[in-house]
């Protein structure tokens, strides 16, 4: 299916749910393996939607259709200086990135990404539409439904249009790298304030900073202080180095979530992964199913939650999702023939 | 008191029942149903008066399970509550209803700064969380003006803002996770302490759900360091117009300040006589602007704001000098609502969000609609994030002045949403604007918000009434769970008065 429009959305959603087709919705790809193991009898493509819908730089703000890709929006937004913090793979589509729960790799100074989705149109699975939010940038109107399918993997409906808040790119950004490991980046973390991102290698560490001209070069020599050996990368170069998916296609990645101060304890000894200090996200490489077991045993023993973002693995089952019936009454509402991606997400229909 | 659909299924004595068990659970001192007790908890910060039977002060997670499993067996909605600042009616309860009081659980639990989070209970108020914070290097980024009395549970509540939310965001970006009791006297934990959770975002939609989906026991905050630097401005203009253009010529610099916060003559002038802040009277409306980072930073960003400013005809500048300075001039902003007291005796306050560049606009069309009602209206918001707070001051003792208000009201709200704004930024909705849900939402919308509520609460137990206008259903979810085909009960009558 290549809905084209919204109404297209609808009818291949009405039918489908008419005749238990399931269907797994696509953008970019780019996060299609997050996930539990679903079966699906049908690919619901969601690129060809994806136009701009409204775009006022003042507004700090821009509507999207959901199937168009990262880099189209990158590319727009840059021509009047803002930017959409997502830092997702370029062929990612803008729905993707917020229905698989994606992560900056400045978090740190931007936020979650799931802050910054406004308001959204959702065509849930019996084809009904919804809206929710507003195009403001703060708003108390209802239930935010728009923050349930954020995350959802596609099991609550199809987004099919979003407005998500930007910013204005800083006037100077400037990466610094250092050998190291996760202890200096979490102390250049605590000590450097407005950090953008702190990212730890197994043995360099990538210092993110942007702002304001005078401001990056007082920055970076508080960096200097705790890092002497730091030194600028190229203003060219992309931020982080190595993102995920560039990295060598063998195995599984994980992209784990934990207390931060937790991040040392459980990286230690392995082998690859980036880290994001004071944030508590890493992704790693788990080349072996035995691997995967090792790295979700830490994980889950930290706190957290080690869902495979590429490769096999699924979500990982030792963490339960809490409220476990207010999961199933809410798959149920939004989708009740249970035809969206069944079993994809934590919770099964 | 009004009626419920299965009132002739419960007699009245439930409730002395009720009262008793509460009573074995939670001490008789923590349970208060006296003529004058269940009069003060009757109302929140908002006009609107209703009626409750019993009122309840747990201090403990376990004591807040034992209200809602006793409140269930005798079929007592909950209304739960912090410190009723709220502004919506969102805590007003109606009917035969169990107010569950989380203000005297004021724990700060734990604070760890290694992981940026502080465990805290509901009832802390959220200027507490902020001084508790301040000698760690750290900060609560929320602060609504109502900080000294407001408590963390309210702020999760009603998803609070404040001044400084343009560059932090809304109480929900820093909320990791929540204990919640739910409605059926469940414990859960949604979100981590990490930065993600398994499962669907409910943190993200109980924040803000205005007690409708269960009752906040714990809240895990995360915590900012303090920036380094800090600047306060404040700018004078001859127009409203060239005071608004500021704000977008400032946003188009690249500079995203920490807050933007903008006066009118007509607050400015009741404020000075007040706090004594030193704003400038003759001044058509003022723009107080403050901008953090580091030195440097805060040194590029108040160039930048400085020139927006004079873009635009800006005729009164004052950068403060040192904290103390600073603080004044905050005062100013914060005490407008303690100011305008002596305007009038009463008042109502709006809090529309419009898209920024539509403030001008809108506040030409808030004072015609003053004007044409015959009323006093006074505009002080966060033009930052277009969240504007047109206030009519009036004298409900004067025949007809509250009907004028409440069609001003009316008004008001239909030229915000017309601008393509919300019903409210930080308010929420509460009894005050659920009737107007249906001019933001269709049909469907507010269905589909009829199942998000109906999932946590199938029983339509929680805080009815509020939030979602009548005829907002879950039909799928209902027929499926309960198999009676309504989720919710059907609204009764509001109380009198509900308006204002």
């Amino acid at each position: 299916m290549h809905p084209r429009t919204v109404a297209d959305v609808v009818e291949a959603l009405r039918d489908a749910s008419q005749h238990r087709c399931r269907v797994l919705v696509v953008g970019g790809r780019t996060h299609i393996d997050k996930g539990n193991v679903s079966e699906a009898d049908a690919e619901l493509w969601t690129t060809q939607l994806d136009q701009v819908v409204a775009y006022e730089p003042g507004e700090m703000l821009v509507v999207v259709q959901a199937g168009m890709r990262c880099r189209a929006l990158s590319d727009l937004l840059a021509e009047h200086g803002q930017e959409w913090p997502a830092d997702a793979p370029p062929d990612a589509t803008v729905g993707g990135v917020i229905a698989s729960g994606s992560s900056s790799s400045r978090r740190l100074r931007v936020g979650a990404l799931r802050d910054s989705v406004v308001e959204m149109e959702l065509v849930t699975g019996d084809g009904r539409i919804v809206h929710s939010g507003a195009r403001t940038v703060k708003n108390v109107t209802g239930y935010d439904v728009h923050r349930l399918a954020t995350g959802s993997l596609g099991t609550l409906g199809v987004i099919t249009q979003v407005a998500v808040k930007v910013r204005p790119i800083p006037e100077r950004a400037l990466t610094l790298a250092t050998p190291g490991d996760l202890l200096l980046a979490s102390a250049i973390a605590s000590e450097v304030p407005l950090v953008a991102s702190v990212l730890a290698t197994p043995d360099v560490v990538e210092v993110r900073l942007e702002g304001w001209t005078d401001e990056i070069d007082e920055l970076a020599a508080m960096v200097r202080r705790l890092a002497p050996d730091a030194a600028p990368l190229d203003t060219a170069a992309p931020f982080p180095r190595e993102p995920w998916w560039t990295w060598p296609d063998d195995g599984t990645i994980v992209e784990a979530a934990l207390p931060p101060s937790k991040l040392g304890p459980t990286l230690t000894t392995l082998k690859r992964y980036s880290a994001l200090a004071a944030v508590g996200l890493a992704w790693i490489a788990a080349p072996t199913a035995d691997d995967l077991t090792a790295i979700r045993g830490r994980v889950e023993a930290a706190g957290g939650i080690a869902p495979a973002i590429r490769g096999p693995g699924g979500l990982g089952n030792a963490t339960p999702a809490a409220a476990a019936d207010v999961h199933r009454r809410l798959r149920h509402s939004f989708d009740p023939a249970g035809i969206l991606a069944p079993g994809r997400a934590w919770v099964s229909a | 008191m009004h009626p419920r659909p299965n009132d002739s299924l419960q007699p009245m004595a439930d409730v002395d029942a009720a009262r008793r068990e509460l009573e074995a659970a939670l001490g008789s001192g923590a349970v208060l149903t006296d003529p004058l007790a269940l009069r003060l908890y009757a109302r929140d910060a908002s006009m609107v008066e209703g009626e409750c039977a019993i009122v309840a002060l747990p201090t403990t997670t376990e004591q807040v399970q034992a209200c809602v499993s006793i409140a269930a067996a005798h079929d007592l909605p909950i209304v739960p509550r912090g410190s009723g600042t709220g502004l919506a009616g969102g805590a007003t309860p109606i009917g035969d209803s169990l107010v569950v009081v989380t203000a005297r659980m004021t724990g700060i639990v734990e604070v760890r700064p290694e992981d940026r989070l502080a465990w805290v209970e509901p009832g802390v108020p959220n200027l507490d969380l902020t001084n508790h914070l301040r000698p760690m290097g750290f900060t609560f980024a929320p602060d609504p003006s109502s900080q000294q009395t407001s408590s963390i549970g309210g702020n999760v509540s009603t998803n609070a803002g404040g001044p400084h939310c343009l560059a932090y965001g809304v109480t929900s970006a820093h909320v990791l996770a929540l204990d919640v009791v739910m409605p059926d006297g469940s414990l859960e934990r949604l979100g981590a302490e990490g930065p993600e959770a398994a499962g669907y975002d409910l943190r993200g939609v109980v924040v803000g759900s205005e007690g409708t989906l269960g009752v906040v026991t714990r809240v895990c905050v995360r915590i900012v360091p303090t920036p380094p630097a800090v600047r306060t401005m404040l700018f004078g203009f001859d127009t409203v117009e060239a005071c608004a253009a500021t704000v977008t010529s400032i946003i188009a610099r690249g500079v995203v300040p920490a807050a933007v916060e903008m006066m009118d003559q007509g607050i400015v002038r009741a404020v000075e006589r007040f706090a004594r802040a030193g704003y400038p009277v003759d001044a058509a409306a003022v723009l107080l602007v403050e901008v953090d980072g580091t030195e440097a930073g805060v040194a590029a960003q108040t160039r930048e704001v400085e020139m927006a400013a004079g873009d635009n005809g800006v005729s009164s500048v004052r950068v403060a000098a040192d904290d103390e300075e600073r603080a004044l001039l905050w005062k100013g902003r914060k005490s407008a609502f303690g100011a305008i007291a002596q305007i009038a005796p009463h008042y109502h306050l709006h809090d529309c969000v419009v898209p920024r560049t539509k403030l001008v606009d809108v506040m030409r069309g808030v004072y015609a609609i003053a004007e044409r009602h015959g009323l006093i209206v006074t505009n002080v918001f966060h033009a930052g994030d277009g969240n504007l707070h047109p206030l009519f001051s009036f004298d409900r003792s004067v025949p007809g002045t509250l009907e004028r208000v409440l069609q001003a009201s009316d008004e008001v709200v239909r030229l915000c949403v017309d601008a393509g704004g919300a019903l409210s930024g930080e308010h929420g909705i509460g009894l005050e604007k659920r009737d107007f849900m249906p001019l933001v939402f269709s049909a469907e919308d507010l269905n589909a918000q009829a199942c998000v509520r109906a999932s946590f609460d199938p029983d339509g137990r929680m805080n009815p009434q509020k939030v979602l206008p009548d005829g907002a259903r879950c039909g799928e979810f209902a027929v499926a769970a309960t198999g009676t085909g309504e989720a919710t009960p059907d609204a009764a009558g509001l109380p009198e008065g509900s308006w204002i």
